[in-house]
């Protein structure tokens, strides 16, 4: 164990040194020997490019390199007669169309569930957590104690919260289960009907998302300053008319990146859905899960590699439309306004 | 504190509203905290039974054999000795990255700038199971398998995308006459960085810190490329060896699950006073 | 020129940084195994290399992924070109890998006539059996049930005295096909055909185990309403379930629960053929990674040699309570005078090897959810037949 310490130690310390050793040596090239105004910029994101570069954005480009391919069990090599071709990537994109995705389901019943997952979720994140960190940002006792605990869910990894929760939905032992028991209704099938199953995964993800999206609405709350509240109070309006026209949109800045983010996330949400479904109803896949399927345990690589382009271009247009609908102003108006000030300074 | 006082300070809200209050909070935290507390009777149980059709959180024949039997005869403290090595290390070396990258963001213009801002998003778009062929490619070509510095390496870029659009959103609202004034004071610009803007954003980089921890703390698909290992492995690898194709060993499985949930915690309770101010002044004052 | 310098400079920084630790791996042999903690075989296994580096003077890296991880990982590491020497694990995984061109034959490695049958195609050994078994059969709770049935009609009787008041008859796992493989052997059915690749699951056998299985909840009302793994666990470890069908696993945590109380029998015959129930059987295996330089070979060679000696088997036997894949220590009186052992190997000779080819998934991915129907929704068992062979003709085609 002690070995492991200081061989952590002495590589964080080289891989620290290394970073600052070239910080340096490219600061000093790009600014004495290029005279290039803007060295200091390019020096502080240079190892957060490189790093992205090469362990996010060099394994996305293989991806699409992949999809080229009619990689799968049978052609894994190319001695093994893996072959990479335009037309493959045709027929690969085709395949998504026209080829059932899992066993049985084609993509558009699966991208559909997969938008309504994401609607759900999103919408349930956003006003449980608006509405958690409403009755937060009260001046009350106890606060600090509350704020713990609803918050807690955060802090456990999701896989073991993954777990606890297929035993609650367990259809002798779930709690749910047990209570409904006792009042003699008939029980529910969580894991083995495929609505129901839908709904666990869906309570399920209720719960573990809400904490993170109350923490930066609180953040947001809290900084709104209460004289907006008094000169609302002074105008008479509605406790409601305060939401939208104070509340709202003074947490525009904070609510549109998260929003944005919480879709991204939960579109493409694997441990919830994969961990949840471990009766593979087919009537629970959304894409991220049937794209696992589809690669690791039918090995259609070449297949799953367009699949999760295709993906990744439905999250990109949903993303940029939200951007455009929702104008995230206050931060990207100014913004040009801003760097000019910044150059000059 | 009497009941009078508990029901009738500061703002005039009735005590009827008060006690409904409370009784929605009181409801909500059973909600939220009860799952985690049946994976702590799980791991009080005896002879590994997962399910219990006993409602009480403390079984009548409870035991810590479980907890003993992990700190004793498993390398779960190894595991989590290299868990926590890794984690702050690296999530301390990906907060800085970030810091200063996204001070440049923020602060410059530069070529390519804008299309880094939305490869920043783009990057959280990709399914990550599909990045698991790619990067153990990569990774077995630079010879990083089974290595600290690979793993290091790839731990410290994880959470950087993220971590930078806090950060950048934070950066944009402090007001640039404080710069002006360290300038005049005759530091150079990147004294600046380090003495004014980075005390400011405390906060910011709290939450960036605790994301980063979360992150690369409960990591499965990184660890199972890069530390291959037995005497490298962290904690997530750990636990997977208790489960087998039709066996799991529950009760240990949920002993080590709530004392890996332990370091999360206290981080989280420790900086909860950061975290809740932090997304504060970072992107509505401005 | 300064620049260019300190450029140089820093390469010569950074390199070693980026360089070691990969070089000492060319000369160990890398062991992926699926072995874990859940019974502390992994221990033991890390023991055994242990030995033979003292022996030899050769050490064996082992690394411990679970099955699942192991087939991913394998596969990806070698597109990525750096798989792992040799493997320890389950019969599954030889048919993706054969496919994929991954495996070596290793006809040379052992000596077939010793061991029990191991995976071959076209006649051809790809692995090496370590143990025997992974076969499901019936144990019972003596507390509630006096004796060991003969037949089904037996075993219902046994199963419906005791079922009531929380208590109930048989737990099992309806959720897995695994666990309907057996009774479909004992109504005379086949998942695939004599040339072990075309299911033929649109049978009358296979229509009658699924009305058996539905008349066990619907008929006989002897089995809870639902299922899994988990809750078949609990049941009968809380004493709630007098019989559970579970594999040889589980054998040596419910002799730590039930001691002496612990039942074991074969799968009762089923009266209307006289047959009896046919479980998969599988077991660990040895694979070999093709390409392999002839020095690795042989000192793969030579640590499976020492793995799989009389005297290591008769260790795995005692410690994990699994048969063993030599013979001679099969038929020896460690097994024979073990009650636990002798009635899990009674149950063993009863079962079919488990196919190792890849369509083996397509038939399961069919399976399970007309399985699941029939259970759960009470779909016809004609219908979730017929339902099983198109979904699995149509999987085995997408393997094309």
């Amino acid at each position: 164990m002690f070995r492991n310490v200081t061989n952590v130690g002495f590589t964080v310390l080289a891989v620290v040194g290394a970073i600052v050793l070239m910080e340096v040596l490219l600061y000093l090239f790009l600014h004495k020997t290029l005279k290039f105004r803007k060295a200091l910029p390019i020096v502080l994101i240079a190892p957060a490019v490189i790093g992205i570069a090469v362990l996010i954005l060099y394994p996305i480009v293989y991806t699409f390199v992949l999809s080229f391919s009619n990689m799968n069990l049978s052609n894994l090599r190319v001695s093994s007669g893996l072959s990479h071709s335009i037309g493959q990537f045709f027929t690969n994109i085709a395949n998504i169309f026209t080829v059932p995705i899992l066993k049985q389901q084609y993509f558009f019943p699966i991208l559909l569930r997969t938008m309504l997952w994401t609607a759900i979720q999103v919408t349930f994140h956003v006003s449980i957590g608006f509405f958690m960190a409403v009755l937060l940002n009260r001046p009350m006792r106890l606060r600090g104690l509350y704020r713990a605990l609803l918050l807690f869910p955060w802090a456990v990894p999701q896989v073991i919260a993954v777990l606890a929760f297929r035993g609650e939905f367990n259809y002798e032992y779930g709690y749910i289960n047990t209570i409904l028991g006792y009042f003699d209704i008939e029980k529910i099938r969580w894991l083995t009907d495929g609505v129901w199953n839908f709904i666990a995964v869906n309570i399920t993800n209720i719960w573990l998302g809400v904490p993170f999206m109350a923490i930066i609405l609180l953040g947001g709350l809290q900084s709104i300053n209460p004289t907006f509240y008094d000169a609302a109070e002074i105008d008479g309006v509605s406790k409601f008319q305060r939401l939208t026209n104070v509340t709202i949109p003074l947490m525009k800045p904070v609510m549109v990146p998260a929003i944005i983010l919480g879709v991204v996330w939960t579109f493409n949400n694997f441990n919830v859905p994969y961990l949840l479904n471990q009766n593979e109803l087919e009537t629970t896949d959304i894409l991220v899960t049937a794209l696992f399927r589809a690669a690791f345990l039918e090995f259609r690589i070449g297949f799953a590699s367009a699949l999760a382009l295709i993906i990744f271009l439905i999250l990109l247009s949903i993303s940029l439309i939200l951007l455009k609908v929702t104008k995230p102003d206050i931060q990207f108006q100014s913004e040009k306004k801003r760097l000019k000030e910044g150059e000059t300074l | 504190m009497t009941i009078r006082q508990f029901f009738f300070s500061r703002r005039g809200d009735s005590p009827f509203k008060r006690i409904l209050i409370h009784a929605v909070l009181i409801c909500m935290c059973i909600i939220t905290v009860y799952p985690v507390l049946r994976i702590a009777s799980v791991s009080i149980r005896p002879s590994n039974r997962l399910l219990s059709t006993d409602m009480a959180i403390i079984p009548e024949d409870a035991t810590l054999n479980n907890y003993v039997s992990m700190l004793v005869e498993r390398d779960f403290l190894q595991w989590l000795s290299n868990s926590l090595l890794l984690t702050i290390s690296t999530s301390l070396i990906g907060v800085s990255i970030a810091a200063s990258s996204a001070y440049a963001i923020s602060r410059w213009y530069f070529p390519g700038r804008k299309l880094m801002i939305i490869t920043l998003l783009a990057t959280q778009m990709i399914p990550g199971a599909m990045l698991l062929l790619p990067l153990y490619i990569i990774a077995t070509r630079a010879g990083l398998i089974n290595t600290w510095h690979g793993t290091i390496f790839a731990y410290s870029v994880t959470a950087v995308p993220f971590s930078i659009w806090i950060l950048k959103g934070y950066y944009d609202t402090i007001p640039r006459e404080l710069e002006q004034a360290g300038l005049v004071d005759g530091l150079n610009r990147f004294q600046v960085f380090y003495r004014v803007i980075l005390p400011l954003s405390a906060p910011a980089l709290a939450i960036a810190l605790l994301f980063n921890f979360t992150q690369i703390w409960n990591d499965f698909l990184l660890a199972r490329i890069f530390l291959q290992s037995p005497s490298m492995i962290t904690w997530p690898l750990g636990l997977a060896r208790l489960q087998e194709q039709f066996q799991t060993q529950w009760g240990l499985f949920a002993a080590g699950a709530m004392m890996v949930s332990v370091p999360v915690m206290a981080l989280f309770l420790f900086s909860a006073r950061w975290l809740i101010t932090g997304l504060t002044l970072g992107s509505v004052k401005g | 020129m300064k620049s260019k310098i300190l450029v140089f400079f820093l390469f010569v920084c950074i390199l070693p940084v980026f360089a070691g630790g990969a070089s000492e791996d060319q000369n160990s042999i890398v062991l992926w195994t699926n072995e874990g903690e859940s019974e502390q075989a992994l221990d033991w296994l890390n023991t055994l290399a242990a030995r033979f580096e003292e022996q030899t003077g050769f050490a064996l890296e082992i690394v411990s992924k679970d099955t699942e991880a192991l087939r991913e990982d394998y596969i990806s590491a070698s597109i990525a070109g750096a798989p792992p020497d040799f493997l320890w694990t389950v019969n599954d995984h030889a048919g993706p890998f054969k496919t994929a061109g991954l495996l070596d034959v290793v006809n040379d490695m052992y000596d077939a006539d010793v061991f029990v049958d191991t995976v071959t195609f076209n006649g051809d050994a790809y692995a090496v059996p370590i143990s025997a078994g992974n076969h499901l059969m019936l144990l019972y709770n003596k507390n509630l049930i006096s004796s060991a049935p003969n037949d089904v009609n037996e075993f219902i009787d046994a199963a419906e005295s005791i079922t009531g008041d929380g208590v109930y008859g048989l737990v099992y796992n309806q959720i897995e096909p695994f666990w309907l493989v057996p009774w479909l052997g004992g109504f005379g059915g086949q998942v695939f055909a004599e040339d072990g690749v075309t299911p033929t699951l649109n049978t009358s056998a296979m229509v009658d185990t699924l009305a058996f299985l539905s008349d066990l909840k619907t008929v006989y009302g002897i089995v809870p309403e639902e299922s899994d793994y988990g809750t078949a666990d609990t049941l009968f470890k809380e004493g709630k379930a007098g019989f559970i069908v579970n594999g040889d696993w589980s054998l040596s945590d419910y002799v730590s629960v039930f001691g002496d109380d612990l039942g074991i029998a074969p799968l009762p015959m089923i009266n209307k053929t006289g047959e009896y129930p046919a479980p998969y059987t599988s077991g660990k295996y040895f694979m070999v990674t093709a390409g392999l330089a002839e020095e690795k070979r042989e000192l793969i060679k030579e640590f499976i040699a020492y793995a799989l000696s009389a005297e290591v088997q008769e260790e795995m036997v005692s410690a994990f309570k699994r048969l063993p894949a030599r013979k001679s220590v099969l038929d020896s009186p460690l097994v024979a005078d073990d009650p636990i052992l002798a009635s899990s190997g009674k149950q063993m000779s009863y079962g079919t090897p488990m196919p190792s080819v890849i369509e083996m998934r397509a038939v399961w991915d069919a399976i399970k959810p007309e399985m699941n129907a029939v259970l759960f929704s009470g779909k016809s068992p004609n219908d979730a037949a017929r339902a099983m062979q198109e979904t699995a003709e149509a999987g085995i085609q997408n393997l094309q």
